[in-house]
């Protein structure tokens, strides 16, 4: 009967037919400075036409969707991580 | 009532929070509390319209302001209420006393149109008016009026001026003072959002109130001065026209409740402000030990389950 055979380490090398994990986009801070303006360039402008979205929940879901849908909805684009791997305030 | 002023406000009492509770009372609690007050009591001001009929209060400031109807919503006296009710469900002084200050500054600042809250409920049902500008909601008028004669009445000048306020204490926006003064004092909160958000998403989730407030006074401004066509006494205008002077402006018919002489009304406001300042610098040692031991008794809850 054989010996059962130990399973062997993983190699440190990445194999050939593995891609390396992608990571997430991030804008840099004019980008940031930029979708902040925008968001509220485009919220005004439309809302002034259209006053029903000058709601509490409208006005802050549209900055939330504008600085943070953008970049995300870039990331989903290519195929790169949108939700964090974990929470901004874990110990790094 | 007022529109921005209360967005603004919630960072205004963030950046001035007594020296010792800086970094410890939360931000939500600061947000809700400002807040509860129009939730409660605003959805029926406007009404809604179904089927050609509408829905709402018949005298829309005697619901918001007044006794009987909402107007309690908006006295110091149901602040309390609902911060000893935060305080006996969890015993976190972060979000009792936040709740508190929040609430005070909603109040405290809507004695500034010409109906104001009733301060000193349960003892006295008058209502307590600057009559700085004109109290605008009708059922007529609906949303749309009202903002109108706020942001052409000296109601522009309050929201600008909080505005500003804000921006004197500019730091209170940065990410470094989110992350070293806004998240540890609600943890749980910041961390259970950051299963969905990143830090990016959190900070404009932080900064999404004033962002609101700001493109709120901005845009209704612009409509009510420059998109608007109003007839205003059977005459045609470009835009509403303005009224900075004291209970502007003209073109709204003037509505009062039963109320105290102006005169005493900032004075006795600003008293309730130091009182409100002084009860929660005072309690806020005394409320360590509760907090510490609600904490101790759910971890050993936990433990045991």
């Amino acid at each position: 009967m054989p010996e059962p055979t130990r399973p062997s380490p993983p190699s440190p090398e990445p194999s050939p037919n593995r891609r390396p994990a992608r990571t997430a986009w991030v804008p840099s801070k004019w980008v940031d400075v930029v979708l902040y303006v925008t968001a509220g360039v485009t919220y005004i402008g439309f809302s002034i036409y259209n006053k029903w979205l000058l709601d509490w929940i409208v006005g802050p879901a549209w900055l939330i969707a504008w600085v943070w849908g953008v970049p995300a909805l870039y990331n989903l684009v290519r195929r790169r991580p949108v939700r964090p791997r974990r929470s901004p305030f874990e110990a790094r | 009532m007022s529109w921005a002023a209360h967005q603004f406000e919630v960072y205004a009492v963030e950046a001035h929070l007594p020296k010792k509770m800086v970094g410890q009372v939360s931000w939500f609690a600061i947000f809700f509390g400002d807040f509860t007050p129009d939730f409660l009591a605003k959805f029926w001001v406007y009404g809604f319209n179904f089927h050609g009929r509408h829905y709402g209060a018949t005298k829309p400031y005697q619901w918001h302001r007044g006794w009987p109807g909402m107007g309690i919503s908006h006295t110091l006296f149901f602040g309390i209420m609902c911060c000893l009710g935060i305080w006996a469900w969890k015993h976190n002084r972060a979000w009792t006393i936040g709740f508190l200050l929040g609430f005070s500054a909603h109040v405290l600042t809507d004695v500034n149109d010409s109906i104001g809250t009733m301060l000193l409920f349960p003892f006295s049902t008058l209502n307590w008016s600057l009559h700085t500008w004109a109290y605008a909601a009708t059922v007529k008028g609906g949303k749309y009026l009202d903002a109108a004669a706020y942001y052409s009445s000296l109601g522009f000048a309050m929201d600008f001026f909080w505005f500003i306020v804000v921006l004197g204490s500019w730091r209170v926006l940065t990410r470094d003072f989110w992350r070293t003064k806004v998240v540890p004092a609600d943890p749980h909160v910041w961390s259970w959002l950051g299963q969905w958000l990143d830090e990016r998403g959190l900070l404009a989730l932080y900064r999404s109130v004033f962002f609101y407030g700001v493109c709120r006074m901005i845009a209704w401004t612009t409509w009510a001065h420059v998109v608007a066509r109003p007839v205003i006494n059977g005459v045609r205008h470009e835009g509403y026209p303005w009224d900075l002077s004291w209970t502007g402006p003209w073109w709204v018919q003037h509505v009062t409740l039963p109320h105290t002489s102006p005169l005493i009304v900032l004075p006795v406001a600003l008293f309730l402000l130091g009182c409100v300042y002084f009860v929660a610098i005072t309690i806020w040692d005394r409320m360590e030990s509760g907090s510490i031991k609600a904490i101790a008794w759910r971890n050993v809850r936990r433990n045991t389950r």
